[in-house]
């Protein structure tokens, strides 16, 4: 356990000792690149503000992924019960995910002015499709044998889907959630740079516009954490929910 | 009686199965042999009703002379391989049939927990299929089907993806369950040793297009079909397989 904590703590320990000491060495300015040391002091001192805006995107992000969970599971089920919605509708569900987020974080704002839809809706967008397309694959992918053997038993569309089909998905949809997780809080806080009034992507404009790194990076440093945690929150729920050996080594 | 009449099974520009008719007796085992690709198993889903998609088949199912719809609760089907659902503890996966028949989950527990023990099974009850060996994993499988108290179950291939030990240790083991709870049998196998040493009749198909071409009846007690005893027969269905099966 120990070992595994190390290993995967040791590229970071590298990473911020080489950008001290690279810092230390030639002198960069702050303004520019300021050392770890500094940002981290910049995080220590403005925690209570910081903290506050990390608390609005984590909420935005919260509800949003939400959403985007109970619209993508709705959505797989629908698609897969109706084929041919299924053909017409995966091909514009792609074409949506071409669309630049900050092309359209700003159209969002545009559209549905400052408050919590625009946001929401944003990370539903963002988030929906991985989630969508990990749940159909894992549909299809169920093993033949398996939604044989209900149809002998006599087990109609539903019940095949119900019993087979839907748990043979999991391990396809987590790691849908997990990648869906990750992009929740950057298209939040994207949204929140195209305009917000809490938040990290509007605290983190304002920071950059007073020609503060050092508080621009505590803020991305505290993305991360918020990305960490959810994704931690998501292994959680996958290890309570896992059901036999398969299940937990897919948690 | 099980009878199945005019049975044609076709892909795409060729017949898989022609014409094919078969009767089961309401017990003992009946064995399907013949060559890879004759249509065994496309005989053995059709009677589950799971054809697979793009074949196409015509033909029809009487039990005691009525014709009857398939799937029908009175015929189970085990397929090639033990299909455990690796999300469902033994004891779940062994009520499955009888939960998807609309039966309650506390009322199919019930029925099928006391069999556990004779099924070799005991202790199991909460484990999932991955923590069971190949042999325990058949043997759940088959606890499966046999609580499903349909009178003709339909096994194609059940001992195939097991080592030969333990495919000799899970034939004995069948045949003492089937003495314990009489069903009919009808199993598709490529093996043999399996078809002589189990079966109280074999049919043999011949292949493109499938069709059956013996149905040769085994009397020999099942306590006196040692290997010498049951060679001759041996020898007749190889002769047979090799005469059908086109070079």
């Amino acid at each position: 356990m120990l070992s595994r904590v190390l290993t995967l703590l040791l590229p970071f320990a590298l990473l911020l000792a080489g950008w001290e000491i690279y810092c230390a060495r030639t002198g960069a300015s702050p303004l520019i690149l300021p050392p770890p040391s500094r940002v981290l002091t910049a995080l220590w001192t403005e925690r209570a503000a910081i903290g506050g805006h990390a608390l609005s995107t984590l909420s935005v992000a919260a509800l949003g992924f939400s959403l985007s969970v109970a619209f993508a599971v709705l959505t797989s089920v629908a698609l897969h019960f109706t084929p041919w919605a299924e053909r017409a509708l995966v091909p514009v569900f792609v074409v949506s995910q071409t669309v630049p987020l900050v092309a359209l974080a700003p159209l969002m704002i545009l559209w549905f002015g400052f408050g919590l839809l625009p946001k929401v809706l944003l990370v539903v967008l963002v988030t929906f499709f991985p989630m969508l397309l990990s749940l159909l694959s894992g549909y299809r992918q169920t093993p033949q044998a398996f939604c044989d053997l209900l149809a002998a038993m006599g087990a109609g569309r539903w019940t095949i889907f119900r019993r087979a089909r839907l748990p043979a998905a999991r391990a396809g949809f987590l790691a849908g959630l997990r990648i869906s997780a990750t992009y929740a809080i950057v298209a939040t806080i994207f949204a929140e740079y195209a305009g917000a009034r809490q938040g990290l992507g509007i605290y983190i404009l304002s920071a950059k516009n007073n020609f503060r790194a050092d508080l621009v990076l505590a803020a991305v440093l505290v993305s991360a954490a918020l990305t960490l945690t959810l994704l931690g929150i998501l292994h959680l729920i996958a290890r309570a929910t896992a059901r036999g050996p398969m299940d937990r080594s897919d948690a | 009686m099980l009878e199945l009449r005019g049975l044609t099974v076709s892909a795409p520009g060729r017949d898989l199965v022609q014409d094919l008719s078969l009767s089961l007796p309401d017990q003992g085992i009946t064995a399907l042999i013949g060559p890879s690709g004759c249509g065994k198993t496309s005989v053995l889903k059709w009677l589950a009703g799971i054809l697979p998609v793009g074949l196409q088949a015509e033909g029809a199912l009487h039990l005691d002379g009525r014709p009857i719809p398939r799937p029908h609760p009175a015929l189970s089907y085990q397929p090639q391989s033990d299909a455990l659902f690796p999300w469902l503890t033994i004891a779940e996966n062994a009520t499955l049939g009888l939960r998807v028949a609309g039966m309650g989950k506390r009322e199919a527990q019930a029925k099928v927990v006391p069999l556990f023990d004779p099924f070799g099974l005991a202790g199991t009850e909460a484990l999932f299929p991955a923590e069971l060996s190949g042999g325990m994993r058949q043997r759940a499988a088959f606890l499966r089907t046999i609580v499903q108290d349909s009178r003709f179950v339909l096994l194609d291939e059940p001992f195939s993806a097991l080592d030969a030990v333990t495919r000799i240790r899970m034939q004995r083991w069948l045949t003492d369950r089937l003495r314990e709870r009489p069903r009919a049998v009808l199993m598709v196998t490529h093996d043999l040793h399996e078809a002589t040493g189990l079966a109280d009749r074999i049919l043999v198909m011949a292949a493109a297009p499938g069709r059956i071409v013996a149905d040769i009846p085994v009397p020999t007690p099942q306590v006196r079909r040692d290997e010498a005893a049951m060679a001759p027969l041996r020898e007749t269905l190889k002769s047979l397989l090799l005469e059908e099966t086109p070079t």
